[in-house]
């Protein structure tokens, strides 16, 4: 998932952590009402963010969350009715998933590819689901290479307003069908069908900050179980 | 270690696709599979590598095909996959991972050999085919010839016995075929079988042991290695074969005529994303003119391309025709590219429709007369996607002819094709050229443009617009 | 002279497998531009379902018909959750939606025998029902989400307002529109089939 000139090799944390940290996360989420639990949260979750030193997102989210609190406690009250009834729930939905919205960040910009497809298979997940969804994520980057020569050739021809829709999927899903083919091809002659378990070079085992992480998320959950 | 019995062979049921094939080729051999366009050299390598039977499906075979020791047809792919390694055509479509290193050691990781041993084999892998520049990067940012480079890697690591080649040259430059060249050699060292279906002969030549010349699915003659450089380049033209020798650029024969329209390119600089991909070019093409751009991959000649036609920004120069500075948008107006994946550029759902978008319904005349020209006529309501490669590139320089634009603009309009395929786009060119429009091709295809252009700009990295040859 | 056996099996194979994670990444990639398009507004984000279907249904419908065999559905309905879930999209909630829609879609293939484009195109219409799960906490919430935008200035007719609309009675009908625009995108890509896929023979 990470798409820079240079194959990441280690992530900062294993994948499965994030992921368990996600579905406590959005545990949390639901249950939680207090501007505490929601405030510690965030600032545990930018810990993270910044131990993985992604600093650029860390600071917008902080500067994203700023906005909204000020838009609740001293934009809207001054504001217009108006204003503030089009735009509450918008600010007042985007505060509760926050968390979510940076662990999944957290997860796009740290886990290349295949440590996360690693991750799946140590989960047990079935090859029929496990292929599939790796080819989804390798196919990302080549649709929006697709829909740029698409759209560079349909600047060179007349293509008019409704007809758009029609000339952009017809020629991606034959490419895409095409795709399918050779690639299907290339993947069965070296072995893809192998019904043996498939091993990898790369490893995938939890470290000390992993452990910290999913107790440290536990503990959270709970508590704010607890506190509700 | 391949042999092919009395083989009948047909996509569907009513026609046969190859019949009567005899083919025993033994370990360690180099074999070349070719004929033109058609001839079954395609269907060949799928039989030896398992594609068919357990892959296409549908339809009817005769006869047995046996490689390294299992019957083709009785044998799981997966398990033919161990000792039969596939190298395809199309760099884009063949790699299953983002990463490079994941790509190499896909084949052993899918067969479940042991982490310790991959990691050994990656190594040998790298150093015998110095692919080390291939480690740890990003695939969607490796030039065609590095994927062909990995694809062929990824192969290598399973250690085959056999090597199936299905037209690997297709998309590459000079520079690439090289490095596959030097691949191939390496493999031929180690005792491996080499299947190679190909147009592009030239740099096979101390290669393969023997040639297969195959027409209309049946296989015509075997020549041996002399045999088949001994062909006298008329006896070449005549089984549509391209040349044996390697090309290069070349003095024009004929005098340029350039009158008309002058499209003047001057020190053109085009960025992407802070890198500067070529600085400083300049060169013109006039009416009548066919100018082709050449240089290794990377250099930057399609974004050259799309700059002239208006799809790129330029950093600085300029962009002229007949003296007046041309915007994007007016350079849109003005070009037409033909471009290297012409499934791009077709949108409609029949041929006469797809016409129809250049020019406007009332033309039904012109349109008629142009698609005659290009033999497309009789498929007037067949769907582009419904006709093979070449017919689609034709329709596509069709639609840029109808489209009255008068710069004409190709990038690799040669791919993949056959001799007579080449000439033929090379003699449409030429007509194209003669009715005055103004023919920019970017090509690696040294054949080609000796053939065709009447200057060529040799595009060299960091960015020189350098003229191989004037007026 | 031996006839080879078409893949009859009722198997996915590897080329199956990858055909459908493809044709999941177009789908994907259609509802990812919906949802930069529409996501300013709650309201907006009732009437996506219904606008995705019109649209998406293209590449759900390509790969129907060609992996004509159990579980292609249910498969890419789990993988269009799982990805939203993972990139932090959507809550665990759009994991169950997508699992459920796909089950039910799944079903009517099994029982319409994978073959007829009716028969994808009614559980194409099930299928369109897993992004619901985009805004369903809302209504699961409701109340305690309604504590907290009180609290922040909104008004005390817009509440009600809003109370009105986050009911039963309003989840029925953004299902029903759903599907009735999930039909008209089965219509839109039959015609699209006909006009090209069919005519170029790829499906």
């Amino acid at each position: 998932m990470a798409g820079n000139g240079k194959a990441e090799n280690t992530t900062c944390f294993d994948p499965r952590t994030l992921l368990l940290l996600l579905i406590l996360v959005n545990i949390v989420v639901i249950l939680q009402n207090s501007f505490y639990v929601e405030l510690t949260l965030l600032v545990l979750l930018m810990g993270l963010f910044l131990y993985c030193r992604l600093f650029g997102s860390g600071l917008k989210f902080v500067l994203v969350f700023g906005f909204l609190l000020t838009l609740q406690h001293y934009i809207f009250p001054a504001a217009p009715q108006i204003f503030a009834d089009f735009f509450s729930i918008l600010t007042a939905f985007l505060r509760r998933v926050f968390p979510i919205l940076m662990i999944g960040k957290l997860i796009v910009k740290t886990t290349p590819m295949r440590h996360f497809v690693l991750a799946m298979r140590k989960w047990r997940l079935p090859e029929k689901l496990v292929i599939p969804l790796s080819v989804t994520i390798r196919y990302f980057p080549a649709i929006r290479e697709e829909i740029k020569h698409i759209r560079d050739a349909m600047k060179l021809r007349r293509i008019t307003g409704a007809a758009k829709f029609e000339a952009y999927i017809v020629p991606l899903i034959f490419s895409a069908a095409n795709t399918a083919d050779e690639l299907s091809a290339a993947a069965v002659t070296r072995g893809i069908e192998n019904p043996a378990p498939k091993t990898s070079v790369i490893e995938l085992c939890f470290r000390f900050r992993d452990y910290i992480c999913i107790v440290c998320g536990l503990v959270f959950a709970l508590i704010a179980f607890w506190l509700r | 270690m391949v042999k092919f019995h009395k083989v009948y062979f047909g996509y569907t049921h009513e026609k046969d696709t190859l019949r009567n094939i005899d083919l025993y080729i033994e370990a360690g051999e180099c074999v070349l599979l070719c004929g033109k366009s058609g001839c079954g050299k395609t269907t060949v390598t799928k039989l030896v590598n398992g594609l068919i039977p357990h892959f296409t499906g549908n339809g009817h075979f005769k006869g047995t095909v046996t490689a390294a020791g299992m019957e083709v047809a009785r044998t799981e792919l997966y398990e033919l996959s161990k000792k039969i390694g596939s190298v395809f055509q199309n760099p884009k479509s063949q790699f299953f991972n983002l990463d490079s290193d994941a790509e190499l050691a896909f084949g052993l990781e899918n067969i479940g050999a042991n982490p310790e041993y991959i990691r050994k084999r990656l190594k040998t892998t790298t150093e015998e085919l110095q692919i080390e520049r291939l480690l740890h990067r990003n695939i969607f940012t490796l030039s065609g010839g590095e994927k062909q480079a990995l694809a062929f890697g990824s192969v290598y690591a399973l250690n085959p016995d056999i090597f199936v080649l299905d037209e690997p040259t297709a998309n590459l430059d000079g520079d690439a075929i090289a490095v596959l060249k030097r691949q191939l050699r390496e493999i031929k060292r180690q005792g491996k079988t080499i299947l190679i279906a190909e147009h592009r002969l030239y740099f096979l030549t101390d290669l393969i042991d023997r040639a297969v010349y195959m027409e209309n699915g049946e296989i015509v003659r075997i020549y041996t290695r002399d045999e088949f450089l001994a062909l006298s380049d008329e006896q070449r033209i005549r089984m549509g074969l391209r040349t044996l020798q390697a090309n290069a650029l070349r003095a024009p024969d004929a005098q340029v005529r350039e009158s008309g329209h002058v499209l003047m390119i001057k020190d053109l600089c085009c960025e992407i994303k802070g890198n500067r991909i070529f600085d400083h070019v300049s060169f013109s093409a006039g009416s009548g003119g066919i100018v082709g751009i050449t240089g290794n991959n990377g250099v930057g000649k399609s974004t050259l391309l799309r700059c002239i036609c208006g799809l790129t920004r330029e950093r600085g120069g300029s962009v002229s025709l007949d003296g007046k500075p041309l915007t994007q948008g007016q350079r849109n107006k003005e070009c037409f590219c033909v471009m290297q994946d012409v499934n791009h550029q077709l949108f409609s759902d029949s041929v006469w429709n797809e016409c129809v978008l250049s020019t406007g319904d009332d033309c039904r005349a012109e349109i008629e007369a142009v698609l005659r020209a290009f033999d497309l006529f009789e498929y007037k309501n067949a769907h582009p996607m419904a006709l093979s490669g070449g017919q689609r590139q034709r329709l596509a320089i069709a639609c840029g002819v109808l489209s009255g634009k008068k710069i004409l603009v190709f990038d690799e309009p040669t791919s993949g094709l056959d001799y007579e395929q080449m000439m033929a786009v090379g003699g449409m060119i030429k007509k194209l050229a003669e009715a005055q429009h103004i023919i920019l091709i970017v090509s690696h295809d040294m054949e080609f443009l000796n053939c065709v252009c009447d200057r060529t700009v040799v595009l060299t990295l960091n960015c020189n617009g350098k003229e191989v040859r004037n007026a | 002279m031996s006839t080879m056996q078409a893949t009859a099996s009722r198997e996915l194979r590897g080329k199956d497998l990858i055909t459908i994670g493809i044709f999941s990444a177009i789908y994907l990639v259609i509802n990812l531009i919906f949802h930069v398009m529409g996501g300013i507004h709650p309201i907006m984000w009732l009437m996506m379902p219904g606008l995705i279907a019109v649209f998406a249904s293209v590449p759900y419908l390509l790969m129907a018909s060609k992996v004509q065999k159990p579980f292609a559905v249910l498969i890419m309905g789990l993988i269009t959750g799982l990805i939203y879930f993972a990139t932090g999209m959507f809550t665990v909630v759009i994991l169950i939606t997508y699992a459920a829609a796909s089950v039910l879609a799944e079903t009517v293939r099994f029982i319409t025998k994978y073959k007829s484009f009716i028969g994808n195109a009614a559980s194409f219409v099930f299928y369109s029902l897993g992004i619901i799960g985009s805004f369903l906490p809302l209504w699961l919430f409701k109340d305690s989400f309604f504590a907290q935008i009180s609290q922040h200035g909104v008004s005390a007719e817009y509440l009600s307002v809003l109370s009105k609309l986050v009911t039963d009675g309003m989840l029925m009908v953004i299902i029903l529109v759903t599907m009735v625009l999930a039909i008209v995108g089965t219509l839109i890509a039959r015609a699209l089939f006909g006009k090209h896929f069919i005519k170029a023979g790829i499906v």
